[in-house]
């Protein structure tokens, strides 16, 4: 990001000529950058330090010598081995799963005529728009009564049934942009829905279903309400619970606490960064296409 | 006979692919949400076997006996005017921004929507330690300017730790608005951006008569998207302040939750939740209304 101002007012390299309003937008929006990016600095750099180095040094000085004790210390304290273990179960199941029923479902709703299905997809479309905290206690209620609070179907079923809706409605408009020759002669020859499905459907939307992945394991890595109600055991806790928990208890001890912070927020941006792009296109597909 | 067969055929194939969606989202979502409004009727702790039902007596109790829900309703209803505000207009600035051809912008994209993927729970954690009164981030920042006497108690002062909890929100959302803005944008025919030039349209001419227009339809998305999101608002609350200090941070979603699952009192917290679902359904409806009229005038 160390650039001139010079370099700045050719941006696209086809014009040479310096336009002073965008050097000054480009400035502004470099500094605002800049603040967004300073409480990472800050986390970072805390991250490092040990608590007197905390207290001695400013906000932005990079630590005097690298503390990563604090990341070891933290995972430990934080029993990260367990939360982190927990979060890597649930969400490697919770999102291919997931999003191959959300297809199946998205498929039978836009190709194939389905008694109530108009009305079936309006209920999973106003699905996308409930506030879920509404409902944390008849879940809650609801998850006891199956004697599955505290395992990892009583977290995946319910957070598969709150993925639905989202995840069918942009594969709904997805898949009725198909053309409808493509599977009709597929139909004529015989196949049945699950080959169409299967052997056309699938290949086709590849883009929409990586972007859905990305944003769906993303979502899945953060969650924090319904994991706060419906995992009780700290041996079932995923990691933001622990942080949560970490917070509570170790507040005081600056370096591992952003330690833990780093290390809670690291595996989804890793993935964001690598992905990014499938997960805008993802985020904007179903939301600006009208 | 045959025809007959296989459109039995199909109807059979028709229910195994939306079957499983059907049951999970019908079992642990939609009879939550019926689940909820009945339990508003009821009184209930949680583990009695029976659930007693008490008419409009939790509602009665919410609305003329507790002083936390009119609190926590207040907050709500400032904390979505905030959310309707600010983080769409700084979305739609630093779009409006970094959809010029500018050195660096994917970098400078990345960079604001960069937070949008922590898990708020983190933010929370994060902005914490940012707004310690000793050592965090502001109260250093003030005293390096020369202010360190006039450092607020950012979250311990219930005149300002709500706005602190917002500022946090804001940091953590803007750049979903940005994105939808920015793809938004796309759509901005530019032949007609050109022309308004051509006929002499300055910089904001542009935008009033040719951008703002074409934006219209990602605006209504924002707008809702972010009440959507300002109802929901119940991580960055729980994680940053817990409600407190003195509930002036308590929003409906958590006094819910905070009612059912920690008071046991489900009934009560029920019917709290009920009222905001509502809100929720009094926002929501009309714009879904508009949507399928924008969609059958499209066609």
């Amino acid at each position: 990001m160390r650039v001139t101002t010079a370099e700045a007012s050719e941006p696209d390299g086809t014009t040479r000529r310096v336009d002073p309003v965008l050097v000054g937008l480009w400035i502004a929006l470099v500094l605002v950058a800049l603040i967004w990016l300073a409480p990472f600095v800050f986390m970072i750099f805390t991250s490092l330090k040990t608590n007197e180095a905390v207290m001695a040094t400013g906000a932005f000085t990079p630590p005097p010598e690298y503390a990563w004790h604090n990341y070891t210390e933290a995972w430990r304290r934080g029993r990260f081995d367990t939360t982190f273990s927990n979060s890597a179960v649930i969400a490697l199941i919770k999102v291919p799963l997931g999003l191959a029923i959300s297809a199946m479902a998205a498929y039978a709703l836009a190709r194939m005529s389905i008694p109530w299905g108009k009305a079936l997809l309006l209920v999973v479309l106003f699905g996308t728009m409930i506030p879920f905290q509404v409902m944390l206690a008849p879940l809650f209620t609801m998850v006891n009564r199956f004697d599955l609070i505290d395992t990892y179907p009583g977290i995946i079923l319910p957070y598969i049934a709150f993925g639905v809706p989202y995840q069918v409605f942009i594969l709904h408009g997805f898949f009725r942009a198909i053309p409808k020759e493509l599977s009709e002669a597929a139909l004529i020859d015989g196949a049945s829905h699950f080959t169409i499905f299967r052997r056309i459907f699938l290949p086709v939307s590849i883009p929409v279903l990586a972007a859905l992945f990305i944003l769906d394991f993303v979502a899945t890595w953060n969650e924090f309400a319904m994991a706060l109600v419906l995992l009780q055991n700290q041996n079932m806790w995923t990691l933001p619970l622990g942080l949560m928990s970490f917070q509570g208890q170790f507040s005081n001890d600056y370096g591992q606490l952003n330690a833990a912070i780093v290390m809670t927020v690291l595996p989804a941006t890793i993935v964001y960064l690598m992905f990014q792009r499938y997960f805008v296109s993802g985020l904007t597909s179903g939301a600006v296409k009208e | 006979m045959h025809l007959r067969q296989s459109l039995g055929n199909a109807r059979v194939q028709g229910w195994a692919l939306l079957g499983p969606a059907v049951v999970i989202y019908g079992i642990f979502a939609l009879f939550p949400l019926l689940d909820v409004v009945v339990m508003s009727f009821q009184r209930w702790n949680g583990l009695d076997a029976n659930r007693v039902f008490v008419g409009l007596e939790n509602y009665r109790f919410i609305f003329a006996s507790d002083p936390v829900f009119w609190v926590a309703f207040k907050n709500t209803v400032i904390w979505t005017i905030l959310c309707l505000i600010f983080p769409p207009l700084v979305g739609l600035l630093l779009a409006l921004g970094l959809n010029q051809k500018l050195f660096g912008r994917g970098v400078l994209r990345a960079t604001y929507y960069l937070p949008v993927i922590i898990a708020s729970i983190a933010v929370a954690t994060m902005w914490r330690w940012m707004y310690d009164p000793f050592f965090g981030l502001f109260s250093q920042l003030m005293t390096n300017m020369g202010m360190a006497s006039s450092i607020p108690d950012w979250l311990g002062d219930r005149t300002i730790a709500l706005y602190c909890v917002f500022v946090a929100h804001l940091w953590h959302s803007v750049g979903f608005s940005m994105v939808l803005f920015l793809a938004g944008l796309q759509s901005v025919s530019q032949t007609l951006v050109e022309a308004s030039r051509i006929d002499g349209a300055g910089g904001w001419g542009v935008f009033r008569y040719v951008t703002l227009p074409a934006l219209r339809p990602t605006i209504t998305i924002v707008l809702v998207l972010s009440v959507i999101n300002s109802l929901k608002a119940f991580d960055i609350v729980y994680g940053l302040t817990g409600g407190g200090p003195a509930q002036s941070t308590q929003m409906l979603a958590l006094w819910a939750f905070t009612q059912a699952m920690q008071i046991f009192d489900y009934g009560r917290g029920a019917a709290i939740s009920v009222v905001l679902l509502l809100i929720t359904v009094a926002i929501v409806v009309p714009y879904l209304r508009w949507t399928q009229k924008q969609e059958e005038a499209a066609r």
